[in-house]
Formats: C-alpha cells, structure tokens, sequence
C-alpha cells in the first residue's frame, strides 16, 4: 500500500482569519468571523459592503512586484513549506511541483493598469500580472520548485481540483511533491459581477440558515502533499492522508447548481468510492455551503440523499467566517478539514440566532450543522466540498490513518479519435453557420464571449468528428481538459472598464459568468452534455498541450474513458498591445484547437477510426522570471526525454517533431539548440508559421498536426514527437505513434 | 407604441446581451422559444432601462418584460415618476 500513499505535511493559510495556520484555525475553531467592512474595493452605489479582506498590505507580503494574488500565495506557500520541514536543493527540486487554483487571476492588476490608464499614467509591466498563468510560476520562482506547475482556474472549485491533481499525480509517480492550493485577492471585479447577479448578502453571509447570498472572501491555502515514501525518507511528521477525489460537471447552467444535485453527488459519490469508503464512514464535510439559497438548497438534497444512513456526520460551512474565496476557497477549506482531522475539532458555521436553531432542526434530519460553536469529536475520515460557476463539482477525501484506496489504474492504449480546429492568423472569422451546423441556437451562443465561442465550436467539432453521441450512458465517463495562456481576457477587460468607468454598482450580470475562465468548458458540457471531469489550466502557452498530457493523466487514472482535451486563446487588444511592445515582431494567431482521447476498448466498441496512439507524454518547469524563458532550458529536455522514455523507446525512434518556434528569437534559438541536441537532424515541423502564435492554441494544434502526420500513409513515420514552452520556464511534450 | 422608446431599448439588448439584430423584432417574444432570454438577462434588462430611461423595474410584473413592446409600454407609463 505504501506506494500509493500521498500525505499532507505542511499547511499554509492566511486568510480575514489570520496570517498564518495557527491564527486562523484558532479563529475558525472559536466562531471568530473575518468579515468585516470592504476596505478594498469602492462600495459606493453597493447594497452589499462587507467582505473578509486580509489586512495585510501587498508589500508585506512578499517582496516582489507580482499580482495581490501571487503574493498572498508566496506567503503561504512559504509557511507551507516550512512547516513540512522540506528543503529545496539542486537534487531535489524538480521533484517539487506547483499546482494552484485561481479563479479571477490578476484582477487587481487589470484593475490598477486600467484606473491608470483612464488617468493616463499606466504601467505596461502590470500586463503581465493580469493572467492567471503567472500564479504557479511565481510561485515556483520565489522558492526554487522546479517540478510540473499548474494553475487551475475552474472558479470556486480551483482550489479542491488542484489538492486532487496533485495528489493524482505523485500516486502516477510523476512527482514526489507538490505545494498545491489556491489563492485568489479581493477584487472590483468579483464583488462587481456578484453584485450584480444579486449573489452578495447585504449582511455577513448565512450558510444553510438565512442563505441570502455569499460574502466574497480572500486569501490563499497551500498544503505541502507528497508520497509517503518521500515523507518517510524526509523524516516529515504527517498531517493525514489523502485518499480519492471526484471532479464532475453538472451539464446544466453557467452559474446555478443543479437543483437535483446530480452532479454535485457524482462528484461526492466519486470521491467516497475512489477513497475505498462507504458514504456511513465519514465523519466531517467541509461544505461548499457558499450561503445562496441556490447553493444551500441542492448541497442540503446531496447531502442528504447521500448521508442520511450516517448517523456521526457533521457539516460545516466555514464560509460564514472566511468569506468564499473564490479560487482559494477549496484549499483554505482544506487546510481546516486537514487540521479538523488532527485535532478532532469539527469548526462551526456561525451565524445562527436562537429562532433559526429551530428551522435548522427541521432541515438537518440526521446531519450535524455544527451551529454557531465547535464540536469535539473523533474525525478518522473528512471531505471538502467545493462546487463552482461553469457546473464543475469536486469532492476530495482526507484520513486520519493510512487507508486502502482502490487501484483503478486503466493500463490500455488511449488514441485520438477526433479532432476538431477553428484557428489562424491573424484572426479567426466566426458566423451564424458554424453554429447552425451543430444545431446550436441562438438563445445559447449569443451568451457567449468569444474565448467560449471558439472553444464550443472546436469542442462540438471535435466530439462530431469523432463520431461521439453523448447520452445518459456515457455523460459521466467523457470529460474535457482546456489549456489557456490568458483565458477570456477580452470580456475580463470590458467588463472591468464598465466597472472603472460606472462604478462597481455598473458590473454587467451579463457578462460577468464569462469572465471566468472556466466558462467555456462550463457551456462546452451543458451544450454537449458532458458530465464527467472538466477542469481548465491557465499555464502559458504550452497548456494546450499539457491539456493532453492532463486528460491522458485522467485516463491513466481511470477517471474517463474519452476526453475533450483542447487549447484555446482569442485575440485581444491587450496581449497585441504587449506583443508589440516586443522588439521582435511574431505574428499572432487565436482560436481553438480541440482532440478527442479515447481508450482503445472505448474506441474499439464503436468501431472508431484511431488517428495515432497517445504513447508517451510529460510536463517539466524550471522556473524562470514569467514573461521569460532563458535558463529553463534543461526543463524543455526534461520533459521530451521523460516523454519519449514514457513511450517506451529511444530518441533516435522519434521521426519527426512538431516544434513551437514563432518568429521570436529568443524562442527560436531555445527550441533549435535543445531539440538540436537531442535530435539531431530529425525534421522539424513548425505549424505557426501558417496559424501564427495563438498560444495554447497553437500547442493543441501542433499535437493535431503530430497526430495527422502519423494518419497520413504519404510518409513512413511511426512516432512524432509535439513539444510546446510556456513562459517562466513551463514545456510539455507528448510521444504519438502510428496506429 | 413608441418607436423611439422601442429603438433605444432594441439598441440595448442587442449591445448588452448579444442578440443577433436581424433576429430581433419589437414583439419576439424575451423569454419565449424566440430569443431564450433568462433570469440573468432580466437583471441586464432592469439596469438597462434603469440606466436609458431612469425607470425602475425591480419587482415588476413578468409580463412587462415579454417583449420590447411591453417594455416601451411600462417605460411610457412610467417615465418621470
């Protein structure tokens, strides 16, 4: 079993309930609330004006001249860290990985640059904090962690999926550690578009009591997770362990849980089952318990459909002192359900006057609230439940003492199946006829932004190319993995210069369920009625093909049988503006560039024409400055010797590779001189010279390019190799084979 | 009815919640088959007149809000209050 042990060995928080672990869980245990009035963000014009901000100015936090919310998780990576006693050396480091959730990147940046612009005295620097992409990299940076770095932008949900990726990955073995969590800063942009979706609660938010809406949050949550083999080796004392996980898509709405709870239970019922238990072990959730009467009503349905026969659970919403989050939501959560685990002390959730106690009752049946004061008592087992806009669900299991967890590794070939692309330079041209083709109305397409418009059109053009029907039969076992260098960064920008412009009254409830980058997965399952895990990773430009590395992790995992892996990246007048300032002209490019994965029994069953086989794929970071790339070099041969080495053969077997160059020289020089190296006179493809730079795009579209060249009988190649870089120091590369 | 109240309130919808022009007459039918509009439109729709005409329409009747006709009408009726 001790292969497959992952442990928690160090926390890390600082959140409006204290700067460190030690504070907040002190609070969080004696009912303290952090919320308090909005000091951050104007509030004029606002029914709402509370928020749990963390009092601690940004320069205090860390040193460096990053977005709030990079700080906030240097500074609690660091106690994380030092808390596990884990020392970062040359030997070690490319062992220690970064993954983060996030949900609304540099928002403050994009705040700040665009007041600043308004008064004309801007900072083209503060472009490069605006993405999401920035977080784990500065991250990994500061510290000198060089293994795989992710960033998890599935909104409110970030912060649970980037714990259960983490801990996925090292039982895969593809790292010993990982500092993993989420961070997110108090913004202008979330408390604008809560407002006004008439989501905050005029008074301290109430969950499972008077849920009147949320209060919006900040802070950040880092565990230090590892093998137990690698605790072990450290001498580490050890928190608890972390068993399964489930991650889930509700195929339903864009901002409102499903009333029936489906997906949220699929995502709780997953994580149970993937952890060995039966729903009668548990003794703590953590709930997602936001405090909308939306929220509250379908978690009180799961919670109950799934726990009545429990009779020693108790729930609690944290949120009613923390705030929600957002992105650090799940991970702050989980740094208290850890600390619930090895304290036996369940938090409470606050809020409850004497009269409400008595509704409770009615609708708690045989679940513990855990009201208004903590509960004392032994916790062997615990979850945390987080549940986001976009109808992404996810659940991750927590033990006190070593537990058996199934092994559903899924050994079997995994091929591509379908792709499906909408992409070039300099612009991609999108009309009423690319819908109407996949029977997509109007009513549904006008919602969207044109980062979700291409994703859907890539996405539906992939499943049709596959020749995939998704029905209530295998909803739950597809899923869709998107990478992003600066995610739907056009409706992020207009809708925070509406907000500077009219005030954070003015927020457009329209656009605001767009600005999160997990949006166009989100209305890519409920058009496509995808139900099985979704998640979107915010990492540069190479994330569009990390998104086949994650999807074929997921596989391997046994977590899917066909997934929707995708890069996607639009055009937008900021990132032309910061590619101009650049001495080296590229062209840039934007669209969408979906591939379907499916298991060789999947495909097999249905008679599926198999385009190649996913053979070998890796991710490695050497952490560089972001916006840069020199010195990450040994990163990029990392991940293409571990890729090639995953597939099973030699460099010298790889005919062909489909290389990222894109004009720059910078780029130009890092890819020729590694892969020169390594592969000597192998041709080089370089597909950008035809779409442009369209970031994660172009990194999808060259893992469609590898695949297409291995389908074409005009050439003998039998393996060829994508690989694409990422800025700050990020590579992934990926083995195809000749079917 | 209108047309100049109509007009302005076309403009709007079409601008803020991304209703294709050509599709949009003054009595398609908001929350119906024709354009799908939802609850999320609806707050748009309240701070958009709110923000044109100065009416508010916070509590409104759900009829009002059927089509850019009944809307022009609840904002003739309304106007200057």
């Amino acid at each position: 079993m001790s292969d497959r042990r992952v442990v928690v060995t160090g926390l890390g928080l600082v959140c409006a309930l204290g700067e460190n672990t030690e504070q907040c869980w002190s609070a969080a245990v004696n009912g303290v609330t952090g919320i308090r009035e909005v000091s951050s963000v104007n509030t004029e014009g606002c029914y709402a004006n509370v928020g749990a901000e963390v009092l601690i100015p940004s320069e205090k936090l860390s040193g460096e001249d990053y977005d709030r919310s990079s700080l906030l998780c240097i500074k609690a990576a660091g106690e994380a860290l030092e808390d596990a006693g884990y020392k970062i050396t040359s030997e070690n480091s490319d062992r220690i990985g970064v993954i983060m959730g996030n949900c609304v990147g540099g928002a403050v940046s994009i705040d700040k640059y665009y007041s600043e612009k308004k008064k004309g005295c801007e900072n083209p620097h503060d472009i490069y904090r605006m993405t999401a992409s920035a977080l784990s990299n500065n991250v990994a940076f500061h510290y000198g962690m060089n293994g795989v770095t992710a960033n998890i932008v599935n909104a409110c949900a970030a912060g649970t999926i980037s714990i259960a990726y983490a801990a996925d990955l090292i039982r895969a073995g593809k790292a010993d550690a990982f500092a993993a969590g989420g961070s997110d800063a108090f913004s202008s942009l979330a408390f604008a578009g809560f407002h006004a979706l008439h989501a905050l609660d005029a008074d301290s938010c109430s969950p499972f009591n008077r849920s009147g809406g949320i209060t919006l949050g900040e802070g950040a949550g880092v565990l230090i997770i590892e093998s137990y083999e690698s605790a072990k080796a450290r001498g580490a004392e050890i928190y608890c362990e972390i068993l399964g996980s489930g991650v889930s898509s509700d195929a339903h709405h864009i901002t409102a849980p499903r009333p029936d709870g489906e997906g949220q239970m699929l995502a709780i019922n997953r994580a149970v089952a993937n952890s060995g238990l039966k729903p009668a072990d548990l003794d703590y959730i953590n709930a997602h318990g936001t405090g909308t009467a939306k929220n509250d009503e379908a978690e009180f349905l799961s919670l109950h459909t799934i726990f009545d026969e429990n009779d020693h659970l108790s729930v609690s919403s944290t949120k009613s002192m923390t705030g929600h989050c957002l992105g650090a939501a799940g991970s702050i959560e989980a740094v208290l359900t850890v600390m619930a685990v090895k304290e036996n002390i369940i938090p409470p959730t606050i809020g409850y006057a004497p009269e409400n106690l008595e509704t409770l009752k009615e609708k708690a049946g045989n679940i513990d609230f855990v009201p208004n004061t903590k509960r004392e008592k032994t916790v062997n087992f615990a979850a945390s439940n987080s549940f986001a806009f976009g109808g992404n669900n996810a659940s991750v299991v927590f033990a006190k003492n070593p537990h058996e967890i199934p092994d559903r590794t899924n050994s079997e070939k995994i091929y591509v199946t379908g792709i499906g692309e909408l992409i070039g330079k300099p612009n991609v041209e999108i009309t009423s006829d690319d819908y109407k083709q996949h029977g997509i109305k109007m009513a549904f397409y006008r919602k969207l932004d044109r980062f979700s418009q291409l994703q859907l059109i890539s996405g539906v053009r992939a499943l049709a190319d596959a020749g995939i029907t998704v029905s209530d039969e295998n909803a739950r076992d597809i899923g869709i993995v998107i990478g992003t260098a600066d995610g739907p960064l056009t409706e992020i920008v207009n809708f925070q210069k509406n907000v500077i412009e009219n005030g954070t009254a003015g927020g457009s409830a329209f656009s605001f369920p767009n600005t999160v980058y997990n949006a166009a997965g989100g209305y890519l399952s409920i058009f496509a009625g995808i139900k099985g895990y979704n998640v979107t990773n915010a990492n540069s430009i190479q994330a569009g093909l990390q998104s086949v590395c994650e999807a074929a992790d997921v596989m391997r995992n046994g977590d899917a049988k066909v997934m929707i892996a995708s890069g996607t990246d639009e055009r937008t007048e900021i990132t032309d503006y910061l590619y101009s300032l650049s001495k080296d002209k590229i062209e840039l490019g934007e669209g969408s560039v979906a591939l379907v994965l499916e298991t060789e029994s999947e495909a097999d069953s249905r008679g599926a024409k198999k385009l190649a086989e996913v053979a070998g794929w890796a991710c490695a970071h050497k952490a560089v400055e972001f916006g840069t790339l020199k010195g990450s070099e040994s990163a990029l041969e990392k991940a293409v010797n571990d890729a090639v080495s995953a597939a099973g053969i030699t460099v010298s077997e790889v005919s062909a590779v489909c290389g990222f160059a894109n004009g720059n020289p910078d780029v130009d020089t890092l890819e020729k001189d590694v892969l020169g190296n390594i592969f000597g006179n192998t041709p080089v493809y370089h597909i950008k010279d035809t779409i442009g730079e369209a970031r994660a795009a172009s990194g999808a579209a060259q893992a469609a390019q590898a695949a297409r060249l291995l389908a074409d009988s005009g050439n003998d190649y039998r393996y060829v190799l994508a690989a694409s870089f990422g800025a700050g120091g990020a590579y992934s590369a990926v083995v195809f084979k000749r079917v | 009815m209108n047309t100049e109240i109509c007009e302005k309130i076309k403009a709007m919808l079409v601008e803020n919640l991304r209703i294709p022009e050509d599709e949009l007459e003054y009595d398609s039918e908001l929350f119906g088959d024709d354009i799908g509009l939802d609850s999320i439109d609806s707050i748009e729709i309240i701070a958009g007149i709110d923000n044109l005409f100065g009416v508010q329409m916070t509590g409104a009747a759900r009829e009002n809000f059927k089509s850019i006709e009944t809307l022009a009408k609840f904002v003739e009726e309304h106007q200057g209050e």
